[in-house]
């Protein structure tokens, strides 16, 4: 089934064509990664899809209904029910780690006890439970960004968007955690759209290659496929 | 070596005119016949009179700071963040108290609702015994004040909203409603920087000597200037100057503890598409409404009232007449001040920005606190330091006016100096050092250029504040010397509403004249480059 569907979807900033014509269909379940150099437009996908922008032409739909067409956001983000985790996570600083997670658990209008409970499971989920009264500036890089992704996931997505996530860590690092977000990924079943200009991440990621360029898909494939063409 | 001597001349500088005239107030107030005594002081903590003078200074402070935050705030939040329409326009009609002295706004109330005011004459008498109550007093001063300070929680408000990264309100925009992001992620993150506004404000109406005198509320500062220019009483001024010392360096010592790293630079942040705007949706005119009349009552009724009550050639013309030269003095004042402030600024804020000195904190906080000290404790220093056979040359010419506006208002300038020199990268100083060049010339060629737009800035924020000054001013101008707010001052006496209220839009055209000037010529640049 088709979650998310980009339909011949263009963007302007200041004139200038920043997504041109752009099609993408994504599977519930499916790892995709959008790879390609600053300013190929791939992070204003994700950011179409999030809804914080409209586009200039095509639509976007998500779970079958169209969330936005030309010039004109249908539903709002927080309608979308989705997660994301920025590139550089966005964490409130002035909350702690459990408050960043209640936040949006507290929006959706959960009772405290149900709230507890959710934000122990997600901090479990990705080895944090320790560290639910520490502050974002307390925590180190490896931290903050699992932190992140248990934000995130805590309202429990169907699709959950990343926005180059690892870019910022040293290689050890941003191998053990996107080995993590495979782990959480095939657990929890959630769809991932994961943007990167890294080919190794994006290759040890996916299960499906959009490589963009200039506001333009130039290649949509399987993993497998995009490393024999790309790699070889 | 050249950075330490240009750095460290402007500290001595700064210590000369702003901290020095106050320690000598404070020695020369403990020294009775050439020994130490407390004598002067005796009578504060006993005198009933001083306890009334403190709570009134208070109370009114505490009025117009609550009243200010509790509008300020949302009106910033309105004007920074919202769709609401003509909201470039209001920022600016908003502003408008802020550039003139605040007893202007209260001439022209007076104008307004006094006995042979604009309403008396239309509606007759018995309406002025109702709003006559409001005018004078406490009601009267928290009106004037609120409308002139106004602008300090709005303006930090939005500049503060910019700080923010709008991915944090993204991040909470997938769950929640704007209503949810503003509640617990938006307002949380800019509360350091209400706080700081709430705190100005308390600290300039604290000092506020020109609105209480006038509209004859009895508050320290008008106690310690009526001490010393009506009974020429030193002591008991300096007992009255003390205790809005104490409390200033008491506020600011609280700000330097919870405040100071929270608010220390503004600078927006580096958004990749800028800050999303909230939607009013139904609410939209209804708020476009709220905020006009509320435009119209703070800024447009007491600019219009001036206007009509000075209509006719004939109030300008005695106006020039009489004041003519009162003019031409404070504009060629504000720009030397303007001027001397920004290179004073430019340095200060240099210095702070890169820590030059272990002690550079101890600047800032010294220009801040003489910032928020009230005028007439820097006047009342200033005299005490210069007013001597030896210091004549500066105490009887027009430089202790200038050095008053140093002391006064080097915070602003250097405020504004350290965010601009916080968006330029270190490594530009640095490429010029590499390429040889020394320190003065890297700040001539590298380091100013890079930091023009704050260079600016500080000249138009330090014209402006020069102009308008009346309580430093007011205590230590020689003769022959008198400013324009200062003859406006005295006139209030005896001359006539329609010569009052043309003076106040002689002084407000002076006001606007250099940001008007820039804004054509930026225009003109503007259109010179799209054509």
């Amino acid at each position: 089934m088709k979650i998310v569907h980009l339909d011949s979807v263009s963007k302007l900033y200041s004139g200038e064509k920043i997504l041109d014509d752009v099609s993408l269909e994504i599977d519930e379940g499916e790892r995709i990664t959008i790879l390609g150099p600053s300013g190929c437009g791939k992070t204003t996908i994700l950011r179409l899809i999030a809804g914080f922008i409209a586009p200039d032409a095509g639509f976007i739909s998500i779970a079958g209904s169209v969330v936005a067409q030309a010039g004109e956001i249908i539903k709002l983000p927080e309608q979308r029910h989705l997660g994301m985790v920025f590139q550089d996570l966005a964490l409130w600083p002035h909350l702690s780690v459990a408050g960043n997670i209640e936040f949006g658990l507290k929006a959706k209008g959960l009772a405290r006890t149900e709230r507890q409970r959710q934000i122990r499971k997600v901090l479990d989920l990705v080895g944090m439970l320790g560290f639910a009264d520490r502050r974002p500036a307390e925590l180190s890089g490896g931290q903050q960004q699992r932190v992140a992704l248990a934000r995130a996931l805590a309202l429990e997505p169907k699709v959950l968007l990343m926005d180059e996530p690892l870019s910022s860590l040293d290689l050890d690092l941003n191998i053990r955690l996107r080995q993590e977000i495979l782990g959480l990924q095939r657990k929890l079943g959630f769809t991932l759209l994961y943007v990167t200009h890294d080919r190794d991440e994006a290759f040890a990621i996916a299960s499906r290659v959009v490589l963009m360029s200039k506001g333009t898909v130039e290649y949509d494939g399987a993993v497998e496929d995009a490393i024999r063409q790309f790699k070889g | 070596m050249a950075r330490r001597a240009c750095l460290g001349l402007t500290v001595i500088l700064l210590f000369m005119i702003g901290t020095l005239p106050i320690l000598s107030m404070l020695m020369k107030s403990v020294v009775v016949d050439g020994h130490l005594s407390l004598a002067s002081y005796g009578g504060l903590l006993v005198s009933s009179h001083q306890w009334i003078l403190m709570g009134h200074s208070m109370i009114l402070s505490s009025l117009v700071t609550a009243l200010t935050t509790a509008i300020g705030v949302p009106l910033g939040i309105l004007l920074g963040k919202t769709d609401l329409p003509f909201r470039r326009f209001f920022r600016v009609l908003f502003v408008v108290p802020l550039l003139i002295p605040p007893y202007i706004i209260a001439v022209s109330w007076l104008d307004l609702l006094g006995s042979e005011g604009l309403l008396a004459q239309l509606l007759g008498t018995a309406v002025i015994r109702a709003t006559a109550p409001m005018l004078f007093g406490l009601p009267g001063c928290v009106i004037v004040l609120f409308s002139v300070f106004l602008p300090i929680p709005m303006l930090l408000t939005m500049v503060f909203l910019r700080t923010i990264n709008p991915r944090l309100e993204e991040a909470g925009r997938l769950v929640s409603g704007w209503r949810g992001v503003m509640q617990e992620i938006t307002i949380p993150l800019i509360l350091p920087g209400v706080l700081l506004s709430a705190m100005l404000v308390f600290l300039l109406s604290f000092g506020e000597f020109s609105v209480p005198n006038f509209l004859r509320y009895d508050v320290f500062p008008v106690e310690s200037f009526t001490q010393f220019s009506a009974f020429y009483n030193f002591k008991a001024a300096t007992a009255a100057a003390v205790p809005l010392a104490a409390i200033t360096m008491v506020l600011l010592l609280v700000e330097g503890v919870f405040l100071r790293d929270r608010t220390y630079q503004l600078r927006p942040s580096p958004g990749l598409d800028g800050q999303a705007l909230i939607g009013l949706g139904a609410r939209r005119r209804g708020l476009l409404l709220l905020v006009a009349i509320i435009g119209l009552v703070v800024v447009f009724v007491p600019v219009v009232v001036l206007v009509i009550q000075s209509a006719g050639l004939t109030a300008y013309v005695e106006a020039l007449s009489r004041a003519g030269d009162s003019l031409l003095r404070s504009l060629i004042y504000a720009v030397i001040g303007a001027s001397l402030l920004t290179v004073l600024g430019f340095f200060t804020g240099y210095l702070i920005q890169t820590k030059a000195f272990r002690f550079w904190r101890s600047v800032d906080s010294m220009t801040i606190f003489l910032f928020a000290l009230p005028s007439t404790v820097i006047g009342i220093g200033l005299i005490t330091l210069w007013n001597t056979p030896w210091t004549n040359f500066i105490y009887s010419t027009p430089w202790i006016i200038i050095f008053g506006y140093l002391a006064k208002y080097t915070a602003l300038t250097s405020r504004i100096s350290v965010t601009q020199f916080a968006q330029i990268p270190p490594s530009m100083e640095e490429a010029a050092q590499i390429a040889g060049a020394r320190w003065f010339r890297r700040m001539v060629f590298i380091v100013a250029p890079l930091a023009r737009r704050g260079l600016l800035a500080g000249w138009l924020v330090g014209y402006i504040f020069s102009l308008r000054d009346t309580g430093i001013t007011m205590l230590v101008y020689p003769a022959g010397h008198e400013t324009l707010p200062i003859r406006i001052f005295t006139l209030m006496a005896n001359g006539s509403p329609e010569l009052i209220a043309a003076l106040c839009m002689v002084m407000i055209a002076a006001t606007l004249l250099p940001p008007g000037v820039l804004w054509m010529v930026s225009d003109m640049r503007k259109k010179a480059v799209i054509g």
